[in-house]
Parts: structure tokens; C-alpha cells; sequence
């Protein structure tokens, strides 16, 4: 049927089909800002305007909005600098998105930008609480709406032409200018009415090292080196590349969670007009491989087949088919006839190891690791024993033990797996996907592909958020075998269903505690045993449930001659079950160690009378001290001990406690029977309890004599440079962080450093974005390489002034006196994009650039690094949470979240909280409502974002973010990690706080009502 | 998959589409637009003035005036196509709906979703409905003949047929509560409670099942608590357990009347 669309002022007809959504056609017209989310509408990805109310394209017909005004974000705003011609410039909405930080992914940036717009319209003086609303159909996993909300206010005043209005002056927030001169806490304040205030915005606060005071670029909250683009909605991700003669590739998922494929006949499908290929495994090599995205060798079983004769879960693949459309592709799926011999099934962990259980791996090419063994449906066996846990035990006064319990969760990066794959003229297979992994993805690949590495080309281009889910080689095998069967170009994308049923999530976990306590309070031996289920298949299985233990078991030592000498156990079973697999997820098993973990001391300080911070801190690693694990467990390779050097720990204590007014509020019956008056039930005040409550987490940097990343940068005519990187930015910033840190070595701003990421043909190898490594790591790559660039750089300009000073100024003839000084090149320092003696004489870069390029002994400056790290200095963190519990009901409300974290140095404020708030806003979700379940059958019952809750921006807690440096030395600006860490302390803080109100204790997460009000009912 | 789309000016013109095999009218297209495997034509009824909102029988923008439904009593009159947002937004709205309706779609969605679309596909869980259903809203169905059906009876049901309008008294206390796992979360469980001034209570519960349930319709409040509880004793469901919906159920309903006085 022919239709007209009116797009942003501009009618164009097309021919569709009936079906097709709005989404499809604006997509299909070039128009990239809206994208896929999901197909529920919930996720708000795809939001534009129609009429001017913010719609869901994706879930409406394009022939329904026929005879309306239908506006995108490419209507909105444009470059500020288009060479010679004039622009008015970017919208006040995509400035303030901009400048605040707002922007993380940026793949929901344009749906957010343009539900503001269409509030502003109507009311161009909201409150927080009306942006928030007029933002919530619109999903992010990246920021916690914090920064957005900002963003909008900020808008909000300039569109009004409020210029005295100051975000930042207002009391809302202050990430530009930190605060020095707060290094201590500040005496609270009497704790506030909860309710009374509907101010949610909150500032940053970060503690100065006395280092970070004289650097130009590192330590401000520079501008996201790809805000622009994303904030105009480019066409920058997977999905915005346009490729003629594409083909569309679906899935065929296995309906059974554990059978044989006795015969699979595809005929049907492939007689279906425009289906180009229909893929079984009787059609391609079989190559047993590993789906986790790491080092060779990878660190766990190979047990993996892109296509296979038996299917181990709901969701697992029995075929592939290329086809003109996504719809005839659906449409064969459904007439390719398969038969299946049922198996018996186990979804229940602790089921997989009984004697009579049936194996899930019994194929011949299975490939084991380390103690891995598929006859007892084994992934993974971790047995590690730092001192003598038994004799610990013998020493205690008290031993507690108990048993906790954490769930399945997802990643839910509102982007999903997407990859395109072509034949490039070269014959080259060409894989662009959204990966964090690019490098791994070519050198996996190839040998499943039949192809050698050099003929496979990964681009990354800007990816919608990863979180771990795209450290998986998981779906470009795909596309690429049907490019290979068919020569033409392929693009597969998940939808959000396959998202839930055949993607990556975070292991659930069954965790038994066992520690032994002395009178005084001193930890003599503490003891964990994880259950972990890695489902179907055993990628990131060891490695994830390694760090349970490496990263929760090595916070607390004990205290006095246990700390030379601590007393640690950790065990852990890794097992198939007929479940989806689990694999990496921001923070790699850490979030389940800290649930029990910290549970547990909390009920210890309780039941032995300790004040729930002190013991903790008593018990607490110093700075001097081993990592405990660093002695016996290295992800599967030979251990090597070091020592950590900074522990912000108690000042993060210390700062936490007087942000959130722990003293006044801990202990004290009048505040936790305070009535809420910020709810609607004016009459029922009595049956809520408020509660707060404390975590303490750590977590790592990078694998040490592991991790990887490179960095080559080059000088351009103009003194400008390209950084070229391997890392990957998954909305991070992390490009921006790297662009800073190699700026400030070369003493230019960072509008001079062209950040590019990644393509395996252009830029250096890179791990790949995971393990928290890419400020670390992968910049002091960058910050070597810069140093390369800056050295010759100082020699020409030594040469450059040398010359100058020896011809005369006047006269343009050379001075005969050559007793004059000589410049060194090193005494030269860059700054301002100059190149500056110590007596004040300088060159700038550009002048140099041009020396070197055209005019004297020519030659490219440029600089090439790559850096591995002996040591992995951990973050640490205070996480403190406010609850309110409905006594009557169990329903627990979140009131607020303080953390206050030791990064080392942060880079850029604005790029770091807002890891850290998204952060501690996907970690409530762990806490409060999410998880994977599935029914008897091995069907998974979450399969969209209704039944998936994430939290919107109208359900927020309070978020309050607080750095407190410390300068690690290993690293050039004194960086540690900081993208995980807000995953370990919600929870357990969360569960402690449920704890304080109630006195009762939830052993399992998600704390959803009926649990709670068991508890209550069971007190 | 739809396979054919319509969009017709004349209820006459709709309702005759709509005679034919594996033809459904489309609203606001939210659950239509998803491709499903049967084919199938969509009738849009965006043509056909159908989102409206009367007061008492007259129509605030046009101040045209139609009988209604409840005779001398007061109603607010929704046309089949009204989104949900515009019905929020509506100062005729209840505070009490408004605060079911927030909880039944995020924002985008309401702004494509209709009223009728809404009660025609929900579930149990829809707060919308269970509001609806506690204040014994009327659902009118065009076929060949106009008829009125009570939504308590409408929804076990889902008669086929075009709904031109839903009627609901604008006059008694509606109160609503809920219990979810966040504060923006589909509900576990949610109550809805209208009391009108001569007394009579009626209680719906939704949260649960294939549609909201009624708990109670009575001529005073007394029992409320033990209906509500008994209305879900076999409410079990991989949300909750029944034992935890009929302790809670009561405790909601009794908020609710509280919060009606």
C-alpha cells in the first residue's frame, strides 16, 4: 500500500507493506535517531513525536500516523561547525544533555531529548517531578536519570531565558567544580523529614588528591568526546549502517529445554519465496568453541557449537535462515520441521550433580579446563584455601553460619546483540558488530567460520550499552556463516524476547557462610561455598564465579596477627543446568559474593552487640597488606602475590556516614517510626518502618600480567592528534577518559585528540572493555604512546629553538657566537598547545607539525604503547541505603542510595558518577525486582520488560555519589577502577537497611514484598 | 501479521468492515502493531470521533448533550478511542484512576493506548480495568445492534464487537492500592474500592488472573475485609502466593475505605 508521511515538515510516500510499524518506515527512509528497544514499546527506544506527544514508532502501523506531524530528533539542532556555513547551532535540550553528562550509551538519548522537548512545550517551568514524568516511557540502564533530569532543568531555564538560573548553583549539583576544601565531613545537619523534600537532585562530591591539582585536562568534566553525535542521533550504531542488498537473519530456538534433533527437514522453508539460506547443523563445520569473549587460552570448557544435533535449553538454536525481510525470515522459521527426542531435564542446581543425573555434556569434542567435568555436569570446581581455615575456626569464640541466596538476572542494554556482516571487495569477511570484545571476536571466530584471522575485519562502531552481555562472542557466527552461504550482506538483531531467552545473564547462586569471631570482634576464619548455575553452557564459568570469592573473601582479613596470616576458604561448584547460560555481568560474580557476604557480618556485628561499621572496619584489609587471593588464585593461571597500596575505605566510610546522617538516624526509634509523610496514606502511617543500612565492597583492575590494551596516536598538520584505540567504549566515556589522559601528557585540549575505537585492521588490540580495566589499562597505553609522541615532539621543538637562537633577528643571518645555552628537549614542557622552554621561549605544536611533515627532516610523530599490568589495585566503597518497609504489605521503597567510592584518581567527574549512579540503579534492581525464572518446563517466564521491571525515572531513589580520591601508584595519573564496583553494596545495604527497620532478615534477593512480609510473619 | 489495514470515516463503514472473517478494529495499534503469525485486517477507528469524554451526557468541547447511561446520576461518558493520557490528564478523571492509569503504561504508551484497546486486551494485573471494574463502569458494544453491557460481565467475556463508549459513574469515592515491587511497577496485587453516598461498596481486586475480579457489591462495607481475602484464595501465581494475595487483599481493601472517609 502507498502512504504519506509527514517527517518533520517533509511528505514522502512510500510503498510499505500493511504490517510495517513506524519504526520500520522511518528507519527504512534514513531517519536513525529512533531505535529498537524492544517490541512491548516499554523501553521507549523508539520514541518520537506525533502531533507532538512522545509515541513509541515501534508500536504503531506507519499507515496509522498517515495525516499526522511526525517529528524525529534529526529535526532537532545541528553541528555548531559546518566550515563556512553558519548553523544555529545544537538545541538548548542536546546542549544541556551535552554539557551535564546526560549522556552515557546515548541509544535512548534521542527518545529522552524528545520527550522533553514535547514537556517544555507545554510547560516551560517543570518541576524535578514533571520531568521525570514526561521522561519515563523512556528506558536508560546507563545513567540513572540523575544527569538527564539535570539536563532537562538546565534546558528548561535556557528555553525560558532564565540566565540567572545555575543548575549547578542551585544546590541541584556541582560536578564541574569540586570540592576541595571538604575533605572532612561536614557536621549533619538534624536528619530531615523523609518526603518533605522533592529535591531527588544531588550533587557529586569528590575528596582531591593533592596530585590531580595541577593537570589541565584530567580531573574536569570535559564534554564526552561523542556527545555530539549521539545527542542528534547519528546513525552510529550497528543497526544505523545501510548496506545494499541486505539480508535479514533469524533464529530457529529450541521449544525443549534438553533433546536430541532426530531430524530436521528445511525444504519447506527454503521453497519459501525471498528465503536466501536455511542453516543446520548438518550444514556447517562443527567446531567446538567457548562463547566468552577472553584471552587465549579461554579460561574454561569448550562445549559450544554454532549449530548442534542436540539442544540444551528453552531457547537454544536448531537453525538459521537469511531472508529478503525479517518477516519471510519469521515465516520460514515457523516451516522448518523438526523432531526432537525429548531428554530429561535439570533447571534446579543442586539437582545437576546427583549420581542419576543425566548429562547435559556428553559430546566427544567436549574440551575440558582446569577441573572442569561434564560427566558430573561440572563447569567449574574452585577449591581455594588461603591459611588454615580449620584451626580459624578452633580459635573463634563464635561461628555463625547461614545460607543466602542470589537470582538470575539480565544485562538488559537497551541496544541489543546486533552484528552486519559482508564481503568486503578484498573478499574479506567483514563483522560489525556491538561488541565489547572486537579482538576477541576475530580471533574466535575464525576458526568456526573456516576463515584464517587476517581475513576478518571487527568494527565496533557506538554501542547501546553492554554491561558484560557483549563480552560474549554471542550471535555474529550467525549472520556471518549465512554471508558465507549466501555472498550477500547480513544483518542480524535480537529482539528483546531472544535478549531474555538466549543471551547472556549473571549467575544465580545458593552461597553458605560460615565464619568464626572472636569476643573482641577479630575475624579468625571466614568460609564460603558457592553453588553456581552457568545453565546450558559454561562460558565465563570459572572465571565469573573466581571473583565471588577472589573479589567479596579477600575485604576482611581479620584483625592483629590475622592479617599476616588470614584464614580464608573458598569453594565453589560451577554447574550445567537446562537453563539459558549465564556468563559476564557487570561486576563477574562480585554481586553475588557481597549479598551473603556482607549479610553476614551485619548479622554477626548484631548478634555479638558490635557497632555494624566498627567491626567491619576492624576486620578490613589495610593499605600494606597482601590481597589474600593474589597468593593462590589467578582466574586459572599461576598466581602471583601483591600488595595493595590504597585503601580509601574509611574515609569513604567516614564521608558516606555524614552524607546520609548515619549517626543521627542509626539506632534511634524516633526516626525509624517516623511517619512518611511523602505517601498518599494519610491514615496507615503507623504501619511504616524507615530503616538504613551499610555495605562495604571492593572489587578489581583489570587482570593482572594479563590484560592487554594498546594505543597508537598521531600528530596531524594542524598539531591536532588521532588516538587510536582498541578499547571499547559501551557508552562508558571511556574514549573521552583516554583522549583526556593522553591531552594532558601532550598539553592540548582534548578537542585536539580525535579518539577512534575500534576496528581490528585500524587500531591496536585491546582486550576489550570488561574486568573495570580501560582507564587502567588501556590509558596508560594511551598515556605511554602519548609519552612516545611527546618526546619527539620536545626534541623538535629543542631543535626548532635551538635554530631560532642561533640566527639573528634582526638581521636573518646566523650568529657566529655559538656559546649561547642549548635548549634540551628535556626541559621542554607541553602546554596550551605550545612547546615551552624554561625561559618563557616557546613553539607551538602546529608549527612543529608543519616542520616535521613538509620542511625538515620529515617524519610522521607518532607513538605506539601497549600496557599489561602486574598488579590489580582495587576500588573500595562505602554504599549506604535508606529504606521504608510497609510493615503490612512487605513492600519495600528505596529511599536513598549514598555511595561513597575510592577510584583512585577520577578522570572526569561527570563520566564517573554517572557510572556510578546507573550503576547503583541497576544494582537496586538486583536488589529489589529483578530476576530470571523459569517454569517446569525450562520455559523462561521473563521474557519482556513488564514482567523484566527496570526502574524508571519516576521511581527513583535519591542518588548521592561521593569520590574520594587516592593516588594509585601504579598507574601515571593514579587511576583504579570504578565501572563495577556500584554493583556489590546496593543489595546487601539494601537487605541490611530491611534489617534495621524490621529486625527480620530476607536471606534472598530480589526482596520483593511476599518475602519481606514473610519474614515479618515468621518473626 | 496484519495484512490489510483500514481506515474508514463512518461508524457504518466500520462496522461493515468488520463483518468480515479476521477482521479486528485497531485503537491506539500498542499490542496490534506486533506482528502475530495469522493474518489478520485491522479496522482504524481513528476517523470516527470516537474519542470523546462527556460529562453527565455533554460533551465539554462540543457542550452537546446525550443522554446517558445512569439515569439522573452523574457519569462520565469515554469514547472508545480516547488514550489513556488524555484521559489523566482530563480533570474529570478521579485521582484515584489517575493514579491506576499511571501504573497501567508508561507515558509513550499512553499516548497511543485507547480506553476500549486497554479493557479489550488487558489482564488481570491492569489496574486500569480493576478501577474501571470497582466503579461498575458500562461498556457499550456496536454489532449489528447497540448494546450495553456491565464491565464485570464484559470481561470474562470479550464479546466481539466495536466499543463505542464506556460510562462510568462520576459521582461516588473511588479509592486504589496497590502493592508492587517498585513504586512504578505493575502491581501484585491492587484493589479498587467505590463507595457511593447511599452506601453501597464494591470492591475489585486485580493483580492477578485473566481479568480484575470483584470482591464485593454490597449496600454497606461490612465483610470487605473477609471478601477481599476470599475473593483471592486461590490467587497463585508465580507473583505471589494465594496465602500472601488474601492477607494483603485485605489489608489494601481496608486502606481503601479508609481512604474514601
Amino acid at each position: 500500500m502507498n502512504i504519506t508521511l509527514k517527517i518533520n515538515g517533509i511528505e514522502h510516500t512510500i510503498d510499505i507493506i500493511p504490517s510495517t510499524t513506524l519504526l520500520t518506515a522511518l528507519r527504512g527512509l534514513g531517519y536513525h535517531g529512533a531505535k529498537f528497544g524492544d517490541e512491548g514499546g516499554l523501553s521507549g527506544a523508539d520514541t518520537i513525536l506525533l502531533n507532538g506527544k512522545p509515541v513509541n514508532a515501534g508500536s504503531i502501523l506507519a499507515a496509522q500516523s498517515e495525516g499526522h506531524n511526525i517529528a524525529t530528533i534529526e529535526a532537532l539542532g545541528e553541528h555548531p561547525e559546518q566550515g563556512w556555513k553558519k548553523t544555529d547551532g545544537l538545541h538548548p535540550l542536546q546542549k544541556a544533555f551535552v554539557e551535564t553528562g546526560a549522556i552515557q550509551c546515548g541509544y535512548c538519548t534521542p527518545a529522552q531529548i524528545l520527550a522533553a522537548k514535547s514537556l517544555l512545550e507545554k510547560n516551560p517551568n517543570p518541576s524535578e517531578a514533571e520531568v521525570r514524568e514526561a521522561i519515563a516511557g523512556v528506558l536508560c540502564r546507563c545513567t540513572g536519570y540523575l544527569k538527564p533530569v539535570q539536563a532537562v532543568l538546565k534546558a528548561a531555564a535556557d528555553l525560558r531565558g532564565d540566565t540567572e538560573y545555575d543548575i549547578w548553583e542551585s544546590g541541584l549539583g556541582n560536578p564541574q567544580f569540586p570540592i576541595p576544601d571538604s575533605r572532612l565531613p561536614t557536621p549533619n545537619s538534624p536528619f530531615p523529614i523523609p518526603g518533605s523534600s522533592s529535591n531527588l537532585l544531588t550533587k557529586t562530591k569528590i575528596i582531591l588528591t593533592p596530585e590531580s591539582k595541577s593537570w589541565q585536562t584530567v580531573g574536569k568534566p570535559e564534554i564526552k568526546v561523542d556527545a555530539i553525535k549521539l545527542v542528534q542521533g547519528k546513525p552510529a550504531f550497528t543497526g544505523d549502517f545501510e548496506k545494499r542488498g541486505l539480508l535479514h537473519a533469524k533464529v530457529l530456538h529450541s521449544p525443549h529445554a534438553h533433546a536430541k534433533i532426530k531430524r530436521i527437514d528445511t525444504s519447506k522453508a527454503k521453497a519459501l519465496d525471498g528465503v536466501e539460506a536455511v542453516l543446520t547443523w548438518l550444514d556447517i563445520p562443527r567446531v567446538v568453541y567457548s562463547t566468552a569473549g577472553q584471552s587465549d587460552p579461554i579460561p574454561g570448557p569448550l562445549d559450544t557449537f554454532s549449530l548442534d544435533h542436540k539442544v540444551r535449553f528453552v531457547g537454544d538454536r536448531v537453525a538459521f535462515v537469511a531472508a529478503e525481510t525479517s518477516e519471510i525470515a519469521e515465516q520460514a522459521l515457523s516451516l522448518i520441521d523438526v523432531e526432537y527426542e525429548i531428554l530429561p531435564m535439570i533447571l534446579d542446581s543442586r539437582m545437576a550433580m546427583q549420581p542419576d543425573a543425566i548429562r547435559i555434556h556428553d559430546e566427544p569434542e567436549y574440551v575440558n579446563f582446569a577441573d572442569s567435568n561434564p560427566e558430573k555436569n561440572l563447569a567449574a570446581e574452585i577449591r581455594i584455601d588461603i591459611g588454615d581455615v580449620e584451626k580459624g575456626f578452633q580459635e573463634a569464640d563464635e561461628i555463625f553460619e547461614a545460607e543466602y541466596e542470589v537470582p538470575k538476572v539480565q544485562q538488559a542494554h537497551i541496544e541489543p546483540h546486533i552484528a552486519v556482516t559482508y564481503w568486503d571487495e578484498d573478499d574479506r569477511l567483514v563483522i560489525r558488530t556491538s561488541t565489547q570484545v572486537p579482538f576477541h571476536v576475530r580471533r574466535m571466530l575464525a576458526p568456526i567460520l573456516g576463515l584464517p584471522v587476517k581475513r576478518i575485519r571487527v568494527i565496533k562502531p557506538r554501542i547501546g550499552g553492554g554491561f558484560g552481555g557483549k563480552q560474549e562472542v554471542l550471535m555474529e557466527d550467525v549472520p556471518a556463516h549465512l554471508t558465507i552461504a549466501t555472498k550477500r550482506p547480513v544483518i542480524y538483531e535480537y529482539t528483546r524476547e531472544e535478549e531474555f531467552i538466549a543471551a547472556r545473564s549473571r549467575h544465580s547462586m545458593r552461597v553458605r557462610m560460615k565464619t568464626g569471631v572472636k569476643k573482641d570482634g577479630t575475624i579468625t576464619a571466614n568460609s564460603m561455598y558457592a553453588l553456581s548455575d552457568t545453565g546450558a553452557y559454561g562460558c565465563h564459568a570459572l572465571t565469573v564465579t573466581g571473583n565471588t570469592g577472589h573479589k567479596a573473601m579477600a575485604l576482611y582479613v581479620g584483625d592483629g596477627d590475622y592479617r599476616q596470616s588470614p584464614n580464608i576458604r573458598f569453594y565453589a561448584d560451577v554447574v550445567y543446568t537446562n537453563t539459558p547460560p549465564a556468563g559476564a555481568f557487570r561486576g563477574y560474580g562480585v554481586p553475588q559474593g557481597y549479598w551473603p557476604l556482607d549479610r553476614h557480618m551485619e548479622k554477626i556485628s548484631r548478634a555479638m552487640g558490635f557497632d555494624p561499621i566498627d567491626f567491619r572496619l576492624k576486620n578490613a584489609i589495610h593499605p600494606g597488606e597482601y590481597h589474600p587471593f593474589s597468593t593462590a588464585w589467578n582466574e586459572g593461571r599461576q598466581p602471583r602475590p601483591e600488595i595493595i597500596h590504597t585503601v580509601g575505605l574509611e574515609q569513604c566510610v567516614a564521608q558516606g556516614r555524614a552524607a546520609i546522617g548515619w549517626d543521627d538516624k542509626f539506632g534511634n526509634e524516633e526516626w525509624h517510626s517516623l511517619q512518611n509523610t511523602g505517601h498518599a496514606l494519610r491514615n496507615t502511617k503507623s504501619v511504616k518502618r524507615k530503616g538504613i543500612g551499610i555495605a562495604m565492597v571492593m572489587q578489581g583492575t583489570a587482570i593482572p600480567y594479563l590484560d592487554m590494551g594498546g594505543a597508537s596516536i598521531k600528530m596531524n598538520d594542524d598539531g591536532s592528534f588521532n588516538l587510536l584505540v582498541g578499547a571499547t567504549d559501551l557508552g562508558t566515556g571511556s574514549d573521552t577518559v583516554l583522549a583526556q589522559m593522553a591531552a594532558e601528557v601532550l598539553g592540548v585540549p582534548i578537542e585536539d585528540m580525535i579518539c577512534y575505537s575500534s576496528d581490528t585492521d585500524f587500531t591496536p588490540f585491546d582486550k576489550g572493555a570488561y574486568a573495570s580495566s580501560t582507564t587502567y589499562i588501556s590509558g596508560t597505553a594511551a598515556v605511554n604512546a602519548a609519552k612516545i609522541v611527546a618526546e619527539r615532539i620536545r626534541i623538535r621543538a629543542a631543535k626548532i629553538l635551538n635554530d631560532r637562537k642561533q640566527v639573528n633577528t634582526e638581521t636573518g643571518k646566523q650568529v657566529k657566537d655559538t656559546s649561547v645555552p642549548v635548549y634540551l628537549s628535556t626541559s621542554i614542557r607541553l602546554a596550551n598547545r605550545m612547546a615551552i622552554a624554561p625561559d618563557g621561549k616557546s613553539v607551538s605544536l602546529a608549527e612543529i607539525a608543519l616542520d616535521s611533515l613538509h620542511k625538515n627532516n620529515q617524519e610522521q610523530i607518532m607513538g605506539v604503547a601497549s600496557y599489561v599490568s602486574p598488579v590489580s589495585p582495587p576500588p573500595f566503597a562505602a554504599q549506604f541505603a535508606e529504606v521504608t518497609v510497609d510493615t503490612d504489605t512487605g513492600q519495600v521503597t528505596v529511599d536513598r542510595l549514598v555511595m561513597a567510592v575510592d577510584s583512585g584518581v577520577i578522570v572526569n567527574p561527570l563520566t564517573a558518577s554517572g557510572q556510578i549512579e546507573g550503576g547503583m540503579t541497576q544494582a537496586l534492581g538486583y536488589a529489589v525486582c529483578e530476576e530470571m525464572r523459569y517454569d517446569d518446563k525450562g520455559n523462561a517466564i521473563e521474557r519482556d520488560f513488564d514482567r523484566y521491571h527496570l526502574f524508571r525515572a519516576n521511581e527513583m531513589p535519591e542518588l548521592e555519589t561521593i569520590f574520594v580520591e587516592t593516588f594509585e601508584p601504579s598507574h601515571p595519573f593514579g587511576v583504579k577502577a570504578v565501572a563495577e564496583i556500584p554493583m556489590d553494596g546496593v543489595a546487601p545495604a539494601v537487605g541490611n537497611a530491611v534489617l534495621d527497620a524490621l529486625g527480620v532478615n530476607v536471606d534472598e534477593i530480589p526482596l520483593t514484598p511476599e518475602k519481606v512480609w514473610r519474614a515479618i510473619k515468621h518473626q | 501479521m496484519i495484512t490489510a489495514y483500514h481506515r474508514p470515516h463512518t461508524l457504518d463503514e466500520a462496522l461493515r468492515l468488520l463483518t468480515q472473517p479476521n477482521t479486528v478494529p485497531l485503537g491506539g495499534g500498542t499490542l496490534l502493531s506486533q506482528s502475530t503469525v495469522d493474518p489478520v485486517t485491522v479496522v482504524d477507528l481513528q476517523h470516527l470521533s470516537l474519542d470523546t469524554l462527556r460529562v453527565n451526557g455533554i460533551d465539554p468541547s462540543t457542550r452537546s448533550h446525550r443522554p446517558d447511561v445512569f439515569s439522573g446520576g452523574q457519569a462520565l461518558e469515554i469514547g472508545a478511542t480516547l488514550t489513556l493520557q488524555a484521559l489523566l490528564e482530563s480533570e474529570h478523571c478521579p485521582p484515584a484512576l489517575k493514579s491506576a492509569l499511571k501504573l497501567e503504561a508508561p507515558l509513550n504508551i499512553r499516548n497511543s493506548a485507547t480506553v476500549a484497546g486497554t479493557l479489550f486486551s488487558c489482564d488481570g494485573r491492569s489496574p486500569f480495568a480493576t478501577a474501571l471494574l470497582a466503579l461498575d463502569a458500562k461498556v457499550t458494544i456496536v454489532n449489528r445492534q447497540s448494546s450495553i453491557v456491565n464491565l464485570g460481565e464484559f470481561l470474562p467475556l470479550r464479546p466481539r464487537g466495536l466499543i463505542t463508549s464506556i460510562t462510568m459513574p462520576h459521582n461516588p469515592k473511588l479509592a486504589f492500592e496497590f502493592v508492587s515491587r517498585t513504586p512504578a511497577d505493575k502491581p501484585i496485587i491492587c484493589a479498587a474500592l467505590t463507595q457511593w453516598n447511599s452506601g453501597r461498596t464494591r470492591l475489585a481486586l486485580g493483580g492477578y488472573g485473566k481479568s480484575p475480579l470483584l470482591a464485593m457489591d454490597g449496600t454497606e462495607s461490612d465483610g470487605l475485609e473477609a471478601a477481599a481475602s476470599n475473593a483471592y484464595h486461590e490467587a497463585n501465581d508465580e507473583w505471589a502466593s494465594a496465602e500472601y494475595r488474601m492477607d494483603v487483599a485485605a489489608v489494601l481493601a481496608k486502606r481503601c475505605l479508609e481512604a474514601t472517609r
